[in-house]
């Protein structure tokens, strides 16, 4: 238990310290800044409006607020031992590169006259495209099939979002975004070896993937915060703005189902569920208008999913035997 | 002031005064009622003859022209079985400065063969049902009968293959079943008597001493590193200073060469993941010392308990070194055959590729054998490494050698395919991690998804989207 607490301790600090997290501090203090000038020089109010979006303890420590930390850390808790239970990605790259030799047939070795960097360069950016549509599609699953929702749910249900909010997943969830990790980095990584051998190699900065360290340099922990940075509406249809990303967790039924990329828009255009950010957007994040008793309370969050579940099955169970019997 | 000078005074004498770790050598001599002038107990000359025998051996293994040879295999045979006075130690031969104090065979023992010490169970890896003494008998007069040691139409090289399987079969095999086995018993080659008439050593300290000489190791292994120790069994020319323990500027083949398992051992340890060499030498020196410090008594049963405690030291780490060598050689045959099939596709020079390709199988084969030589029956995982390797290397028709006529001629049969087969040596290196933890891996085909996926790797994913 001891080391349990201790390994805790290591995983919180390193949330926040190492440059390939989201909330590295680094980060956060690269979007504070991006706040400020947004205000500054963007944003209909002016630099006053930091008052009310950012600098304002009604978000930080609001209700909703307080269920992100504490999802966080309970998440991270737990985590310790759901981890080594999950499938590792090297576990299915060497799956996948053993069975390459069988659908292959042999090993060719491709490229060898291109440089090196354009190996680096290739592996990069197929492994970030390819993790941009994996995390784009299962969203959208996350959002179409109702047993799925019912954990996603949760992640909605914030009513402020901070850049705390990209903790805010159910277990179940987490354990899915895990496996979805699992299987690009295992493609990525078996068919760039297979075809491309020591030369395969991801270019870094400060450790981190350099197109993820470009997007987490640009604000990325903006998406979650009341900070409604958008870009030019040609850059929108390429890149996911942050604002484009609050109006994905906006209570607007226009709003719903919509903007699921990460990075990429240009999936959520292909699927025909992009829409735009628009300056001055005034937009209230939840699961609707409505607030429910207990939206917040840790135990629904935790148990309410379950509980969704359950229903969802008995009524297909229970119209399954209705069309039986009325046949 | 004070404190700052007493402080300097202490660190600049610990830096100045490094105690040398103990070599294997000078021991005293226990041995009730000696009467002899020798003050030094530690005697492995039998072994030290038996290392260039093997390092000659395997020389003129890669000496034949592609014809009967009958003068060839009358002295390979002469290395392996004979015992006659006369045999000159052909490798390891003085390089330029890296002079070597011997060059007889008998100027280190006398008498001695290969033959005699060799495997004497039936090695199922190998056609024909033979025993390991067998093996090394029938490759002997293949090789002699080779074009410099390799067979094109079989993908053998017999100089690697009967080096190889001549360090399992009878160096590994010898210390590891027979020396730090059952030799070890209180009734066998007890401490209590000298070994022999007049012998300068106890049963026990000999016993021990000839599983050291067939590891290999330098007498002064534990102060060099593992690099160093390297340098002298490649006999760089620099390498002399760390090979010359008595200082007399020349190499003794007795205990001044690294020879077989121990050059594999420096090898591996030399990339710094591992650390066989001196685990194995440290386990010997100490087992030595407290042999010694029995001063010529029988072991008590907790001294032979304890004495059993270091020699499965040897053994394991032993073990865990030949492993490492099948390892890397079926990472290597790996390479060849992804090299021999681009070889195939440009019309390349596939003929060369395919010469490094029966090396380096070779070499795998010969320690894959070696490693089933040892104490215990690997039982499935023998089976799988037999059943993966096969009998010699899938050749350009697809065939492999499936067993041997009644007159030890090669039979081929058709087999899995090149490309099937490069698979095959991936699930040895697979197999080897599985059953033995190899940690040096050297050749690693899968190193390079381990190295992308600690690079990709970013700690548990909770994060939303």
């Amino acid at each position: 238990m001891l080391e349990a607490v201790t390994q805790f301790y290591q995983d919180l600090i390193i949330a926040f310290t190492d440059p390939k997290k989201r909330v590295f501090w680094g980060y956060l203090l690269i979007s504070l800044g991006i706040a400020v000038c947004w205000a500054r020089w963007v944003a209909p109010g002016g630099i006053s409006k930091l008052k009310d979006c950012l600098f304002n303890r009604r978000i930080w420590w609001s209700t909703s607020a307080r269920s992100d930390y504490a999802i966080f850390l309970i998440n991270r808790f737990s985590f310790l031992f759901i981890a080594p239970l999950l499938l590792a990605q090297l576990t299915v790259a060497t799956w996948l590169f053993e069975s390459l030799h069988d659908w292959v047939g042999y090993r060719p070795v491709i490229g060898q006259d291109w440089p090196d960097w354009c190996v680096m360069l290739s592996f990069t950016l197929f492994y970030f495209v390819l993790d941009d549509f994996f995390r784009f599609y299962l969203h959208k699953l996350l959002h179409e099939i109702p047993c799925l929702w019912a954990f996603h749910k949760v992640h909605h249900s914030a009513r402020v979002l901070t850049p705390i909010t990209v903790f805010r997943t159910h277990p179940v969830e987490a354990v899915l975004f895990s496996l979805r990790t699992t299987l690009v980095q295992a493609i990525s990584i078996a068919l760039f070896v297979f075809f491309f051998g020591s030369r395969a190699d991801l270019i870094t900065v400060l450790g981190a993937g350099v197109f993820a360290f470009a997007f987490n340099i640009t604000g990325s922990n903006l998406r979650h915060s009341h900070i409604a940075l958008g870009y030019w509406r040609r850059l929108e249809r390429w890149l996911i703005s942050p604002a484009q990303h609050q109006i994905h967790h906006s209570t607007n039924p226009a709003h719903f189902d919509k903007n699921y990329g990460v990075v990429l828009s240009i999936w959520d255009r292909m699927g025909g569920t992009l829409v735009h950010s628009e300056r001055g957007q005034e937009l209230e994040f939840g699961l609707s208008r409505h607030l429910e008793q207990g939206e917040q309370n840790l135990l629904n969050l935790y148990l309410g999913p379950f509980r969704e579940l359950w229903e969802l099955l008995l009524s297909r169970i229970t119209k399954t035997m209705k069309a039986i019997y009325n046949r | 002031m004070k404190l700052k000078v007493l402080v300097s005074a202490v660190v600049m004498a610990s830096a100045t005064n490094v105690i040398a770790a103990q070599n294997y050598a000078d021991f005293p001599v226990t041995v009730k009622g000696y009467e002899g002038k020798s003050e030094n107990s530690v005697s492995y000359t039998g072994q030290a003859a038996r290392q260039v025998l093997h390092t000659s051996l395997k020389k003129l293994a890669g000496k034949g022209n592609g014809q009967a040879n009958p003068e060839l295999k009358a002295n390979m045979l002469a290395y392996f079985e004979g015992e006659g006075a006369g045999r000159e130690i052909i490798s390891p031969a003085t390089k330029g400065a890296f002079v070597v104090a011997e060059t007889q065979v008998d100027e280190l023992s006398k008498k001695k063969n290969l033959a005699g010490k060799a495997y004497k169970g039936s090695v199922p890896g190998w056609p024909g049902n033979m025993t390991g003494q067998e093996v090394l008998g029938f490759m002997i007069d293949k090789a002699s009968g080779s074009n410099k040691g390799y067979d094109p139409l079989t993908g053998y090289d017999y100089a690697q293959l009967i080096s190889k399987f001549t360090m399992g079969a009878v160096f590994y095999n010898q210390a590891v079943d027979n020396y730090l086995d059952e030799k070890l018993e209180a009734d066998t080659k007890p401490n209590s008597k000298a070994y022999g008439e007049g012998k300068p050593y106890t049963g026990k300290e000999h016993v021990w001493d000839e599983a050291f000489g067939y590891f290999g190791a330098q007498a002064n292994a534990l102060n060099l590193t593992a690099d160093q120790v390297y340098k002298v069994a490649k006999q760089k020319e620099d390498a002399l200073v760390y090979a010359d323990l008595n200082k007399d500027g020349k190499v003794s083949l007795y205990n001044e060469m690294t020879y077989a398992h121990a050059y594999y051992a420096a090898g591996f340890d030399k990339g710094g993941k591992t650390n066989y060499l001196h685990t194995i030498v440290q386990a010997f020196v100490d087992g030595r010392q407290l042999i010694a410090d029995a001063n010529g008594e029988a072991l008590t049963d907790q001294q032979r308990n304890k004495l059993k405690g270091y020699a499965k030291t040897i053994s394991d780490n032993w073990e865990m070194v030949i492993a490492e060598a099948v390892f890397k050689y079926a990472g290597s045959t790996y390479k060849d055959l992804q090299k021999l099939n681009e070889a195939i596709e440009s019309n390349g020079d596939a003929a060369k590729a395919f010469r490094t390709y029966a090396k380096h199988w070779s070499e795998l084969k010969g320690f894959a054998l070696a490693l089933q030589t040892g104490k215990d029956n690997l039982g499935d995982t023998a089976v799988k490494l037999n059943r993966l390797i096969g009998y010699s290397p899938v050749l350009l028709g697809n065939t492999q050698v499936a067993g041997l006529d009644a007159k030890g001629n090669y039979i081929q049969a058709s087999s899995i395919n090149m490309k099937e087969y490069m698979l095959h040596m991936l699930k040895v290196q697979k197999l080897m991690v599985d059953q033995f933890s190899v940690q040096a891996r050297g050749n690693d085909v899968m190193a390079d998804l381990g190295d992308l996926a600690d690079k990709l790797s970013s700690g548990n994913s909770v994060e939303n989207d």
